[in-house]
């Protein structure tokens, strides 16, 4: 039964999915039902929004409390998580019965410092802390790239050669230094690269992975819907 | 040790310090080159253009704030368009850190400059979670998965949600995003429910976005900054992508030169056996 019942669950479930795809919700009842499960399925969703943070909090927890080596980071984290989690969830207002009591002890001028809204804590620190240092984090590949290409990108064998030509042309083409420079050599190359390159050997590749992908997705649903894929289950 | 065994071995802290004067030099010494237009810039463009003044539209802010630079100067650029030709706007993400944030911020900094009415002009839906159920969702009923807009107001005391049921009722879609979530506004929105859909996105991502744009699934595309310049040079609103192409222009001509002389080098140092290590 314990292996019986999710694997039925999921070939109901992947069934309706499939053939409501076809059937218009508002005239079928299995197309209906589909509408249904899907509606579920964002409220499955922000329990798992949750089920995250819980985690992430026991997990953090634990090593600050064991204190082990680096555990001032993971502390640093669990700071952060509820330092932008309790400012956003407080009441604007003294509307509920949390806000009125709130609201008596505070001023109820300080509610729009409450909430996601514009000004309030939390938008402050997403935009002034949580922003810049994302944006760093992801700024800094532009050092590692420029490293790598310097050491790594070598014209080793034919392959590795037109990938490099390749990577300069499209490099070239995308800055508009480079392509007042490719203008030089006449005024459609860079139209060229767009229609050989981009939309000729780059789309052909894309596609060919694209569709691979599709291929082994519904592969891979189909084994999950016949239950011969149990490893969603725990199972090998 | 030779000339170019030294070049080969180069302290990587050299290589880091030339990245950084390459990105701080442009933005001290304006150096202004002409930006090209792509095909598929125009065309997104022109669709916008298309439309009817006054037309329903969606802007998705489906990124994370890592990608702003990339990102935001296209939701930007694409605002300017649709507030211009008073466009109802109505946006959403798919990606809960900071999308909502990023979405409220942007789109009301151009409401003012538009003097554009929260709820008459644009509304935003925030996020909800699990993707796939929402955008599939959404094509029967919108106020069925968003009951209430992100600050929490019924979507039926909001005036523009009282015009819009589901995806029929939408004339374009404009993708903003830097990640996956463009293949489902793809298969499941424009595939099933026939809605028009337009891609701005990080570069990296540009090149599988090509196939969708030849086979009309996607309708025109703006790949990374230059993408972006290129659609504020299309909307004429100068931007910080545009001001952003000289760095990125200088930093792309610094690998090129990184390319070729490591090239140089391994293959003078190669017999010796002793080019630089990765």
């Amino acid at each position: 039964m314990k292996t019986t019942l999710p694997v039925i669950v999921a070939f109901l479930s992947g069934l309706i999915m499939v053939v409501g795809f076809f059937l218009n919700p508002e005239k079928s009842f299995l197309g209906n039902v589909e509408e249904e499960v899907l509606r579920w399925g964002t409220i499955v969703g922000g329990f798992t929004l949750l089920l995250g943070v819980v985690s992430l909090v026991r997990v953090n927890s634990r090593t600050v409390s064991q204190k082990k080596q680096g555990w001032i980071f993971n502390l640093i984290t669990l700071i952060s998580v509820f330092a932008m989690a309790i400012p956003s969830m407080i009441p604007l207002s003294s509307k509920s019965a949390i806000g009125s009591v709130l609201y008596s002890i505070i001023p109820a001028s300080w509610g729009g410092l409450f909430g996601t809204g514009p000004d309030s804590i939390y938008d402050w620190m997403f935009n002034y802390l949580e922003s810049p240092m994302m944006a760093t984090m992801f700024a800094m590949l532009a050092f590692y790239i420029a490293s790598a290409a310097y050491r790594a990108f070598r014209a080793r064998n034919t392959e590795a050669t037109l990938l490099l030509l390749t990577a300069v042309l499209v490099m070239l083409w995308r800055i508009p230094m480079g392509e007042a420079f490719l203008r030089l050599f006449g005024d459609n190359v860079p139209q060229y690269i767009n229609s050989f390159v981009m939309n000729g050997v780059n789309m052909a590749v894309q596609r060919g992975i694209i569709i691979g992908a599709a291929l082994g997705a519904a592969s891979m649903s189909l084994r999950i819907m016949l239950g011969i894929e149990r490893t969603y289950m725990g199972k090998g | 040790m030779s000339f170019w065994e030294k070049v080969s071995n180069i302290d990587r802290r050299w290589i880091y310090f030339l990245v950084a004067v390459s990105v701080v030099f442009p933005m001290l010494v304006v150096i202004k080159f002409p930006i090209g237009i792509t095909p598929e810039a125009k065309q997104l463009y022109d669709a916008v253009e298309a439309l009817p003044d006054s037309s329903i539209v969606f802007l998705t802010f489906d990124y994370y704030p890592s990608t702003l630079a990339e990102t935001e100067p296209i939701s930007i650029a694409a605002l300017n368009q649709m507030f211009r030709k008073n466009m109802k706007i109505i946006t959403m993400t798919t990606v809960p850190l900071g999308g909502p944030s990023i979405a409220e911020r942007v789109t009301r900094k151009l409401a003012n400059k538009y003097n554009k009415v929260y709820g008459i002009d644009f509304v935003n839906l925030g996020y909800k979670a699990n993707y796939v159920a929402v955008l599939k969702g959404m094509g029967s009923s919108i106020e069925s998965i968003y009951p209430a807009d992100n600050a929490g107001t019924p979507l039926k005391d909001l005036p523009l949600m009282s015009k819009v049921r589901n995806y029929n009722d939408v004339k374009f879609i404009f993708v903003v995003a830097d990640n996956g979530i463009v293949d489902y506004w793809i298969s499941i929105v424009n595939a099933q429910y026939g809605t028009p859909v337009g891609a701005g996105v990080t570069a990296v991502m540009a090149p599988k976005m090509y196939s969708f744009v030849e086979a009309k699934q996607l309708t025109g595309l703006l790949g990374g900054m230059k993408g972006a310049a290129e659609y504020e040079r299309l909307v004429n609103h100068e931007g910080t992508a545009t001001r952003g192409m000289d760095a990125q222009s200088m930093v792309h001509l610094l690998i090129i030169f990184f390319v070729i002389v490591g090239n140089i080098g391994y293959f003078a140092t190669r017999k010796s056996g002793r080019s630089g290590q990765v």
